[in-house]
């Protein structure tokens, strides 16, 4: 194990995060088979009074899961210089085989994570805890995902040793490269996924401004559900398109492929706001979509849909962002001219 | 219409100091009535106040205020309840020493950002109507007893709440300024405030603008509360 700062951090705060989870979980357990409103029985006046408290704690918890995503990398992209053959955070985390499977929970749990907060915010928003049973649900089924990237993470980092020789991202994102998913991603087609994202962020863009100008009305379920399919479109095809057609004009060498050189000084950190705003763009719409069944809720009838409104801009803020650095960066690049 | 149905209030539950303030308690309130809650001290009457005014939650059982059940609220909707509904009297009045009655009076209005000259001009008007005009200026802590009193009430009558909470109001007042009391308990009566008093005090509980008094003893009410 190699004692970084942000090892420690990380490995503390998902002892921390899964610790209160499993807890919450277990609180959650109760609200699903115990939960009525209408009785007034000691044990639910106690399930009232506990899950205002949970829900705040968990908020905090959630808000750290997320932004320990980029802690995550960042920490892999700091241990590099550590690793022979390691360039970047993709090195770091091919030294064995847990670091990759942790990304991908973190990101699995990113979104899952963002999704709990925004329900949560709806749910606090009604007078009789109308969402209490699907945000407890949610609870459930993200707790032991946190729980296995805790415990994976924790391999990962205990069998780290400075002496492993290990893959750089030209190899793992190679055609042919060690790495499935690396020579998979590299192996895609660039343009068609150029025009994807541009596709899938302008429908989540605009889906979102429209949902944000005119979703009063009946419109508005309509315009929330196209917001969150495209929202997760935009998701899938932002991040393939980033490896694929994106990072080469950010590097200026169209062989070079790497989703994580893109967040080092030498690039300007320009990967942490494109993944920053992709990322929450992708959350803020999915949270829009997957708040519509709220709208029948009666007494979310008004503050659902503004919540929705508040997503949405805030979606096709983040979209139209992310879509113009993208710009920026292709346009701006030698490889462009 | 304030409904209690079968209210418990249990503190320091589990543990080997557990009181049972309030046990099992039913009682219907009607609109524009005056209640007493009698009792002796520890009867339970200031915890039921508490459970009543919302700023305590039972252990068991459910409030409801105007067909609105208040208990399983949220912190953040119980208190707008508790600032619009309810109007809080104090057996020490409670107020804030170094600022002036005119200031005490409207300081539970403040969260709700109204215009100042409209609360200005309101909190005014209660007190000239409860005599202190000439105290407006004067800091809480020059007031005489009956005074301080009256501007508990006015303070707890800013936010024109239509339920007035007072707990052993007189319990530092003479006869006189007890009957004066009950003088404006009838004319928030007759205004259409809903008014529920805990107290021991006889001149209190036999006035005639009592409509009910209502007997307690250790936690549990004397005779028929619903």
């Amino acid at each position: 194990m190699i004692l970084h700062p942000g090892v420690l951090a990380l490995l503390a705060g998902s002892l921390l995060v899964s610790a209160l989870l499993v807890a919450s979980a277990w609180n959650g357990l109760v609200i699903l088979r115990r939960w009525d409103l209408s009785s007034g029985s000691a044990v639910q006046l106690a399930l009232e009074r506990r899950t205002y408290l949970v829900s705040t704690i968990v908020g905090y918890v959630l808000a750290f899961e997320l932004v320990s995503l980029f802690l995550y990398v960042y920490t892999a992209d700091a241990l590099a210089p550590m690793f022979t053959g390691a360039m970047c955070a993709a090195g770091t985390l091919a030294a064995n085989g847990w670091g990759y499977p942790v990304l991908v929970l973190r990101l699995a749990n990113f979104v899952l994570a963002g999704l709990w907060l925004v329900v949560n915010r709806a749910d606090t928003l009604g007078h009789d805890y109308p969402l209490v049973r699907p945000k407890y649900a949610l609870l459930l089924a993200l707790a032991p995902l946190v729980l296995a990237e805790a415990v994976l993470q924790a391999r990962f980092f205990l069998a780290l040793e400075p002496e492993v020789i290990t893959s750089c991202c030209g190899s793992l994102f190679s055609r042919g490269g060690p790495s499935a998913v690396g020579a998979g991603l590299a192996a895609l087609p660039a343009a068609p996924l150029g025009v994807a994202l541009y596709a899938t962020a302008g429908a989540a863009g605009g889906a979102g401004a429209a949902l944000g100008r005119w979703g009063r009305g009946g419109a508005g379920v309509a315009l929330a559900v196209l917001l969150g399919v495209a929202a997760a479109l935009a998701l899938v095809a932002g991040l393939a398109a980033l490896v694929t057609w994106v990072s080469p004009y950010v590097y200026e060498l169209p062989t070079h492929r790497c989703p994580f050189c893109l967040l080092q000084a030498e690039y300007g950190w320009i990967g942490y706001p494109l993944y920053g705003t992709l990322l929450g763009g992708a959350v803020c719409g999915m949270g829009a979509g997957v708040l519509v069944p709220a709208r029948r809720v009666p007494s979310l009838a008004a503050a659902v849909p503004a919540l929705q409104r508040r997503l949405a801009i805030a979606a096709a803020a983040l979209f139209g962002l992310f879509a113009a650095l993208v710009s920026w960066k292709v346009l701006a690049s030698h490889l462009a001219a | 219409m304030i409904e209690l149905r079968n209210v418990r209030k249990v503190f320091n539950e589990g543990r080997p100091d557990e009181l049972t303030a309030v046990d099992g308690v039913s009682l219907a309130i009607a609109p524009r009535t005056v209640t007493v809650l009698r009792g002796p001290s520890g009867s339970g009457k200031t915890s039921l106040l508490s459970l009543i005014g919302a700023m305590a939650r039972p252990t068991s059982g459910r409030i409801v205020v105007d067909g609105r059940e208040i208990t399983s609220l949220p912190e953040r909707f119980l208190t707008d309840v508790r600032r619009r509904t309810f109007g809080f009297v104090f057996q020490q009045g409670n107020l804030v020493r170094g600022v002036t009655t005119l200031e005490n009076v409207m300081l539970p209005a403040y969260p709700l950002g109204e215009p100042r000259p409209a609360l200005l001009a309101r909190a005014r008007g209660l007190l000239e109507m409860l005599d202190l005009g000439h105290r407006l200026r004067s800091r809480a802590e020059w007031l005489s007893g009956g005074e301080a009193q009256r501007a508990a009430i006015a303070r707890a009558l800013v936010n024109a709440p239509k339920v007035i909470i007072a707990d052993e109001p007189t319990a530092h007042l003479d006869t006189k300024l007890t009957r004066e009391f009950m003088e404006i308990v009838a004319r928030l009566k007759a205004e259409g405030k809903t008014i529920v008093i805990a107290s021991h005090d006889p001149i209190v509980c036999d006035d005639p603008v009592v409509d009910r008094a209502v007997g307690m003893r250790d936690g549990r009410l004397d005779g028929d509360g619903a």
